[in-house]
């Protein structure tokens, strides 16, 4: 089995040094200075440079709860680098690969832009960065090549999350994970993190908190999630779906649509010019 | 603060357990009301694509069925096949403009994959542009514009066959290629939208193909084709008015507000129900052949920018997104 992110919610405290390791890392643009007001989540979303994005959550307490109750939920999300993954099987160029290390990567010298993998991910990740956004880019490592060329000249390439496939060549953890102060964000091999998540699941569950593994085991057509997440909420509660579905599994319904719907109209084509001839 | 639960779908009952079941039920039922779900990128030069693409493959059926019989109906094949090739060189240029830089049409050459329906589009251009170079230049041959021999080399049973099921196969393709996304408005289409992108741009192939014969062709294969295209146009309306229906909420991006009413009033009034009506009528020719045909290709590309723009508004609507359609 390939290597994971477990990203542990409960644990996590809002400070972003992964959000920022991953920019300082992987030489991405920041993302300005603009208040959202949605608590402290200015980064609003993941993006095409934009690989890491903590989630808050404040929760207030129900009604007939007391104070103490509210919930203060922050969440790191990234690229879920899904078993089946929606965006590498729209790719017409081949770009998007499962590499050596089985995550989902975008070879950027490869993508032509196209855009079909971005309303393709099921989880809303991937993105075009267009080259206005994109100052310098270096630091991808696909082959010994960097991308420079890749997005310079070209009209846009698509960007997510690597899990940091150049530092995962040389040995070094993912940049997010190092730089996590709590292991929050776990970085290894995905079934290790699946064993030491269930564990958490229960030590918790010993203490009193009910939480869930999102992205484990669960009877969808993504499969598993090589980036995983310890979650306390509801999914959506954290802007995840609660039931993603595989985009190409609605390709076979497709193409009978086309080819009955095809073949009723050359059938009257066919009565149409015979019956009048 | 919203601490409302998603309201059910139809038909999810019977889903199954759910993740996060059996959780206190006071947490926010999305993110702040951020989208869950990237949108395409998509605009005015992959709309025009999608529009030009259909009519491709619609003259390419045309091709088939007219082509057999070319003592009767030889003014019908021949214009689809004009059209047909004519298609087939302006479709790559489209689709090459929107990658910003014509070299990396290439890389989509690199390899063939029958997963991507965007690889399989791509595949089908080139497929189809081979027969329609054959045809259009054996027809030209036949006009007299290129020497006889040329006729002779693509045989017309062949490439007529191979217009009609590979025509086929790229009218409808990028309703595909749209439902096999994430976008909830499209996946609840996958059958509607395939169904619907066939049917359209049959219609405007048969009403490219018959504003032709107005100019240059006989009337009795002009009637003949408008028959044809209120066929074609009137499935188109009632599989958008069974997808509207069937569609629920799920559709309100495309069906409803302003949109929707530029739906039915340029697609299916303007483009559908009044050239069937002006085709009836008893009075009119070769001019109103010609108006009819500008208003089912202005319908067409109508559906086809609605499609795209929806789709657009779908992906920003988190709850939705959330319990994706299968």
């Amino acid at each position: 089995m390939g290597s994971g992110f477990f990203t542990d919610t409960t644990l996590c405290i809002g400070c972003k040094a992964c959000e920022v390791a991953c920019k300082q890392w992987n030489q991405l643009p920041a993302d300005g200075y603009e208040f959202s007001g949605n608590s402290y989540d200015n980064t609003l979303e993941l993006g095409g440079t934009t690989w890491r994005h903590v989630a808050f959550v404040e929760q207030p307490a129900p009604a007939d709860a007391p104070p103490a109750d509210t919930k203060w939920l922050m969440m790191s999300d990234v690229c879920k680098h899904c078993t089946h993954a929606g965006c590498m099987e729209a790719c017409p160029t081949g770009a998007i690969i499962r590499n050596e290390f089985d995550d989902v990567f975008v070879q950027p010298d490869i993508c032509n832009g196209c855009g079909y993998c971005v309303p393709s991910c099921p989880f809303g990740v991937i993105d075009l960065i267009v080259p206005a956004d994109y100052d310098a880019p270096r630091g991808f490592v696909s082959d010994g090549r960097t991308n420079d060329d890749a997005t310079q000249r070209h009209g846009g390439v698509a960007g997510k999350c690597t899990l940091c496939y150049d530092r995962q060549k040389i040995g070094l953890v993912p940049a997010c994970a190092k730089a996590c102060p709590t292991e929050s964000i776990q970085f290894g091999d995905v079934d290790e993190l699946h064993a030491r998540a269930k564990a958490r699941v229960e030590a918790l569950q010993s203490r009193g908190v009910s939480s869930y593994l999102y992205g484990v085991g669960e009877n969808n057509t993504v499969g598993d999630l090589n980036a995983f997440f310890l979650l306390t909420e509801k999914p959506e509660a954290y802007n995840l779906p609660e039931r993603p579905v595989l985009p190409s599994t609605r390709q076979p319904a497709g193409y009978a649509a086309v080819a009955i719907t095809a073949a009723a109209l050359a059938l009257a084509g066919w009565a149409v010019f015979r019956r009048h001839a | 603060m919203s601490t409302a639960q998603l309201p059910p779908q139809p038909g999810e009952s019977d889903r199954g357990a759910a993740p996060g079941d059996g959780l206190p039920a006071h947490a926010p039922a999305t993110y702040y009301e951020r989208p869950l779900l990237k949108k395409p990128h998509w605009e005015g030069r992959v709309i025009t694509y999608l529009f030009l693409g259909g009519i491709m493959g619609g003259s390419g059926m045309l091709v088939m069925i007219a082509g057999d019989r070319p003592e009767r109906e030889a003014d019908l094949a021949r214009s689809a096949r004009y059209v047909s090739f004519a298609l087939a060189a302006a479709c790559p240029i489209v689709l090459i403009s929107h990658l910003g830089r014509p070299a990396r049409f290439l890389n989509m050459l690199r390899i063939v994959k029958f997963k991507s329906v965007m690889s399989m589009g791509v595949w089908g251009l080139l497929a189809f542009s081979g027969p329609a170079t054959a045809a259009a230049a054996g027809q030209l041959a036949r006009d007299g514009v290129l020497p006889k021999w040329i006729a002779s080399l693509a045989p017309r049973a062949l490439t007529n066959v191979l217009l009609g099921f590979i025509g086929a196969f790229m009218a409808g393709y990028t309703g595909v290629l749209l439902s096999a996304t994430a976008i909830p408005l499209w996946g609840r289409g996958k059958l509607f939208i395939p169904a619907i992108s066939v049917c359209s741009g049959f219609a405007g192939a048969c009403a490219l193909n018959a504003a032709l014969l107005a100019l240059c062709g006989t009337d009795r294969t002009r009637h003949k084709l408008e028959h044809l295209e209120r066929i074609a146009s009137v499935a188109e309306f009632i599989l958008l008015e069974r997808f509207r229906r069937r569609a629920g909420s799920a559709g309100d991006p495309m069906f409803a507000g302003e949109r929707g009413l530029k739906l039915r009033r340029y697609t299916q009034l303007a483009g559908i129900l009044v050239p069937a009506v002006l085709g009836r009528l008893p009075f009119g020719g070769r001019t109103k052949t010609l108006l009819a045909s500008a208003l089912t290709l202005a319908g067409g590309y109508v559906l086809r920018e609605t499609l795209i723009e929806a789709g657009k508004n779908s992906a920003d609507d988190p709850r939705a997104a959330s319990r994706q359609p299968e």
